[in-house]
């Protein structure tokens, strides 16, 4: 870890003012901490937001808004999530473990950086870490690694669950900056990595997420968040699923696909949700949409099974929220 | 009346201040003056230091020292068995990524962390061997082999035989991963050292640091009170810990180093990596006629702990009347490898254990039976009678109380939902392994008896195994006991925790000090004047309970040594296993049940509970024997399914964090059943404890795999156990 400066802005404003391109924001803690202490990260000044007005989960109005500093076990445990939006508060706890979430603040986990074991090492070449350095997952360990998305100078898995639930939620992030606030599609939030994998956000200089908006969506009452992972707790996704259908009769009418542990970002699957749509709700339909999560998929050599896992994984959720009706 | 806590619940007599907080460990001590140590690592596989810049680091705030191999620490070279066969900073070659090239000291952690990361080195870089999958066969080490008459090869027996099964295995590399990092704290006081760290043998880690710093072997004590775990890792000395003994010497201050959690994975050895391939050749009923079990294990050239998975484990586990074990060894620029729980007995057993499956498999014979058919009551090449075994025993209790007659043999055959349900089973043994110990028992004018022996506490119950035994042995509560451990100082003969031997050994050395403590008492009582058993014959004076009595007199030892002006009364003892010792083949035994699910779509294998029951001798407490057996369950379960750190072609461990390397959390671990016969070993000491430190590792990964088969019909040869191996 390198030696920083340590502040604690009064308000939204100034913080946003005094950010820079030297600044980390600070909220839970949970990745910033680690990655400075791995000189991942060596932020020359790092901003305290905790004591911002960033709290809060408002549902008036229909839909959710819920402020950055909310930590995920509260948003998880909040009957509105629970009972609104099943999938979201699935994602949130099947995330990390408990003492993670109690810290972890909603902005934080959309803003968590990559599990790839060469950006967390700083004597390996990283394009996301060091641009122009090198990809060593391309050739090297990758089990992990993404198989949407990709490009020919990154492949590392995006690993936030919520971010997965929230893709398939339309989800909006809300952001200030210097020059005011905005608010962008948290699918277009994601950058994929092409060749400048250093820039995952679009996130203007000193600009800080305040929170993020879920649009109404009623049917999301029956929504599953499914995640495959090679041990039972504590541990980033392998594959999952974030599905939500609307069915008239034994008629699926609509859905949401989301899918997690395959792609450079969170990962909406229109093809698979048009495949659903107007077709009866039965194992063959499954199986039949699951097919199209295939197209553009670019396995690795230790990751070749992730496509077919992905289609399994979406069956499986499907399967399982039929049975939750 | 005092009742025996032997084979009782005991809770653990070091609870108390380990729950609070206040045992002290090897970095807990904060002498005065202290700096603080941070090492710096090789970021390249093998080669030669060009040069290092270390200007930066110099220039940082708080630094006091910067060595390097360009500016080292005296260090002699290591001889004998070591953890490494160099010694750190003493030349400029590059052995493994990974390695020891400089150490940097600071005043306080953080800052000699912070400069460690200003300084950079430059490399002449050489190819690196790494990969043991594509390696050829290693160099023979160790071959075992008994043909029957008129056999003429391994392979003519094989051939011959009417059902054959070829089974080859792999796994990665290990990690220990125990819960205290390397740590130690090194204070000099003129000449003389005092060493705070963990050890699993504080009087050899004690003798090694003298050696290799070149001073006498009295000058050194060595200190591990509490020790966090050990798992083999803490059997030698490392190049860490000698650097920072080095260090606290050269700066004249005392020293302290803390590995972080990443620098443990490869600044400290790791289990071996190995591939093994059995072949069986059995009758159509599953009788053996030929077992070879061949093997190919990592052998680090920086020097490493040799991995032979099949001399204890196929060489003794069936009657067969041809046997050939052949253990090769493949040297690879990785980092340094040493022994790590079950050390190839866990990897050795899963082979041969999935073999035995697989002939189930064929044969058509239910695995529990397949067993007893092969079963050996003898040594199998050499052909010692075991000295007590009922493995029979564990085969049945452990049949019922698992329910092991609901299994169907047929894979898929059994569902729960949309998860495929499978039993799978395995036989488990160990070598039982009694050393020569010592220990010392002294009654304090305190009123309690201290209980010491120069061995080690891991984690494992050392502490209270001494109180019980010597609460058993002398009639007293378990609380009138002190027990000592953890110190060079001690009494020399302790014996070093490793090969699940502390009890087996030192058990019976207690019970002679006592004994020998209480003759000594006694003598006491009718030699010093003051005593009032003062001018009587020993042998009218009695010693019961605490109480020395004779006459109708009867004094309590406090105030019998209390009168007598006398602080203590001390005997030590030390105990050898009999000669008649060799006649036998001393081993543990067990029988895992394990049941798991495999999703059908998604393919996640999970435990859904497991049966073991074992035969370990005479256990000394029961609370602590079920946390030992049921971790190494456990243990298991991270075998089979979870644990793998591959090598890169350049020697970098991939999974060198414990956010990569995977360990089975609460949530992998299912209801663990664990129970022993309760049947004291005759032949290895009077008390009869054979050890069972290990034993619980021991094919229960192999349980398991053989229960991932039986759900789904995979059967899974390279380890772990994974997702995508299952699709």
């Amino acid at each position: 870890m390198r030696e920083y400066r340590f502040e604690r802005p009064g308000t939204v404003t100034e913080a946003v003012r005094r950010s820079g391109s030297d600044t980390a924001y600070l909220a839970g803690g949970t990745t910033l901490v680690d990655l400075m202490k791995l000189e991942v990260m060596t932020p020359g000044r790092v901003l305290d937001i905790n004591r911002l007005p960033l709290r809060g989960l408002d549902a008036t109005g229909g839909g959710l808004r819920i402020g950055a500093l909310e930590r995920m076990t509260d948003v998880a445990a909040d009957p509105r999530v629970r009972l609104g939006y099943p999938m979201l508060s699935q994602a949130l706890e099947l995330s990390a473990s408990g003492q993670l979430r109690n810290m972890a603040s909603i902005g934080g986990n959309l803003l968590q950086r990559t599990r790839c074991g060469y950006f967390r090492d700083v004597s390996m070449p990283c394009n996301k870490r060091q641009p122009g350095s090198g990809c060593p997952a391309i050739r090297g360990e990758n089990r992990m690694h993404a198989v949407l998305g990709t490009s020919d100078s990154c492949v590392a898995t995006h690993p936030s669950d919520l971010a997965v639930a929230l893709a398939a939620l339309d989800a909006r992030v809300q952001l200030q900056g210097r020059d005011g606030v905005r608010t962008v599609n948290l699918c277009d939030f994601y950058l994929l990595p092409a060749d400048t994998p250093h820039l995952e956000h679009d996130l203007r200089p000193g600009e800080l997420v305040t929170g993020v908006i879920v649009p109404r969506l009623d049917w999301a009452q029956r929504s599953i968040y499914l995640k495959i992972r090679d041990r039972q707790s504590y541990e980033f996704a392998l594959s999952s699923a974030a599905v939500a259908i609307r069915r008239e009769g034994d008629t699926i009418v609509e859905a949401r696909v989301a899918v997690g542990g395959m792609g450079t970002r969170p990962w909406r699957l229109p093809a698979v949700e048009r495949a659903l749509a107007g077709r009866p709700a039965t194992s063959n339909t499954y199986a039949a949409a699951a097919t199209a999560t295939v197209d553009g998929t670019r396995p690795l050599r230790h990751n070749a099974f992730k496509p077919e896992l992905m289609q399994r994984t979406l069956i499986r959720a499907l399967l399982e929220l039929e049975q939750t009706r | 009346m005092t009742v025996s806590p032997i084979g009782r619940e005991i809770d653990r007599v070091d609870g108390p201040l380990k729950v609070t907080g206040s045992a002290p460990y090897a970095a807990d001590y904060r002498p005065e003056g202290l700096v603080y140590a941070y090492l710096v690592q090789a970021t390249v596989g093998r080669g030669t230091v060009r040069g290092m810049d270390v200007s930066r680091a110099e220039a940082a705030p708080g630094v006091i020292a910067v060595f390097t191999p360009f500016h080292p620490l005296p260090l002699k070279s290591p001889s004998g068995e070591s953890g490494e066969n160099y010694s750190a900073l003493q030349d400029t070659a590059v052995r493994f990524r990974g390695q020891i090239i400089g150490l940097v000291v600071a005043d306080t952690f953080e800052r000699a962390r912070d400069a460690a990361a200003l300084v950079s080195a430059d490399y002449t870089v050489t190819p690196s061997r790494t990969s043991l999958a594509d390696a050829g066969p290693g160099v023979p080490q160790g071959l075992v082999q008994k043909l029957a008459p008129g056999v003429s090869s391994i392979d003519a027996a094989l051939a011959s035989s009417p059902v054959t099964i070829t089974t080859s295995v792999s796994q990665h590399a290990h990690h220990h991963i125990a819960m205290e990092p390397h740590a130690t704290t090194a204070v000099w006081v003129d000449d003389q050292l005092t060493v705070y760290c963990g050890a699993q043998s504080p009087q050899r880690a004690a003798a090694t640091i003298a050696a290799r710093l070149g001073v006498e072997p009295a000058k050194v004590r060595l200190i591990c009170r509490y020790t966090g775990g050990g798992f083999g890792q803490r059997s030698p000395v490392w190049n860490e810990a000698l650097l920072c003994a080095a260090a606290a010497r050269a700066l004249r201050r005392p020293v302290k180093l803390v590995l972080s959690r990443e620098q443990v994975f490869t600044a400290i050895g790791h289990r071996a990596a190995v591939r093994q391939t059995i072949r069986l050749g059995a009758e159509a009923d599953g009788r053996l006629r030929a077992l070879s079990h061949d093997s190919d294990g990592e052998l680090p050239a920086a020097g490493g702990w040799q991995m032979m998975p099949g001399r204890d484990t196929s060489a003794v586990a069936y009657r067969t009347p041809n046997i050939r074990i052949d253990q090769r060894l493949v040297t690879l620029d990785t980092p340094p490898t040493w022994s790590m729980r079950a050390p190839a007995e866990a990897p050795g057993m899963f082979a041969l254990e999935t073999a035995m499956d697989e002939l189930a498999v064929r044969t058509g014979v239910d695995p529990v039976e397949l067993r007893l058919r092969n079963y050996a009551t003898e040594d199998p090449v050499e052909g010692h009678p075991f000295s007590s075994k009922y493995l029979d025993e564990c085969y049945r209790v452990g049949a019922e109380r698992f329910g092991w007659s609901r299994r169907t043999a047929l894979p898929r055959s059994q569902t729960d939902g949309d998860w495929l349900i499978g039993m799978g089973m395995a036989s488990a043994l160990y070598p039982a392994w009694r050393q020569p110990a010592s220990a010392r028992a002294r009654f304090r004018d305190d009123g309690r008896v201290a209980v010491a022996s120069a061995t080690s506490d891991v984690g494992t119950g050392a502490f209270t195994m001494l109180a019980v035994v010597g609460a058993d042995e002398l009639g007293l509560p378990v609380s009138s006991i002190a027990a000592e451990v953890g110190d060079s100082a001690l009494p020399p003969g302790g014996v070093g925790a490793y090969g699940s031997s502390v009890t087996t050994s030192t058990v019976p050395a207690v019970q002679a000090a006592c004994r020998a403590a209480v003759k000594a008492l006694v003598q006491s009582a009718v030699d010093n004047p003051r005593s009032p058993f003062a001018g009587l014959a020993p042998a009218t004076v009695r010693y019961r309970q605490g109480r020395i009595e004779a006459n109708g007199r009867s004094v309590d030892f406090r105030t019998l040594l209390r009168t007598m002006g006398v602080p203590h009364v001390e005997a030590v003892s030390t105990s050898a296993p009999d000669k008649s010792a060799s006649q036998y083949k001393f081993h543990c035994f067990g029988a895992h049940f394990c049941e798991v699910r495999v999703h059908r779509l998604t393919g996640e294998p999970r435990v859904n509970r497991f049966t073991s029951v074992f035969d370990v001798g005479r256990v000394v407490n029961a609370k602590a024997a079920r946390g030992q057996l049921t971790g190494a369950i456990i243990w298991g379960i991270g075998h089979a399914l979870l644990e793998a750190d591959p090598i890169e072609p350049d020697g970098r461990f991939a999974a060198a964090s414990m956010a990569d390397y995977l360990v089975p959390v609460h949530a992998d671990t299912p209801e663990i059943d664990v129970h022993w016969l309760d049947r004291p070993d005759p032949h290895i000491s009077e008390f009869g404890a054979r050890g069972l430190g290990e034993i619980g590792l021991v094919s229960s990964a192999a349980a398991i795999g053989n229960a991932v088969f039986n759900a789904t019909g995979i059967r899974v040869h390279d380890l772990p156990i994974t997702i995508d191996k299952l699709l």
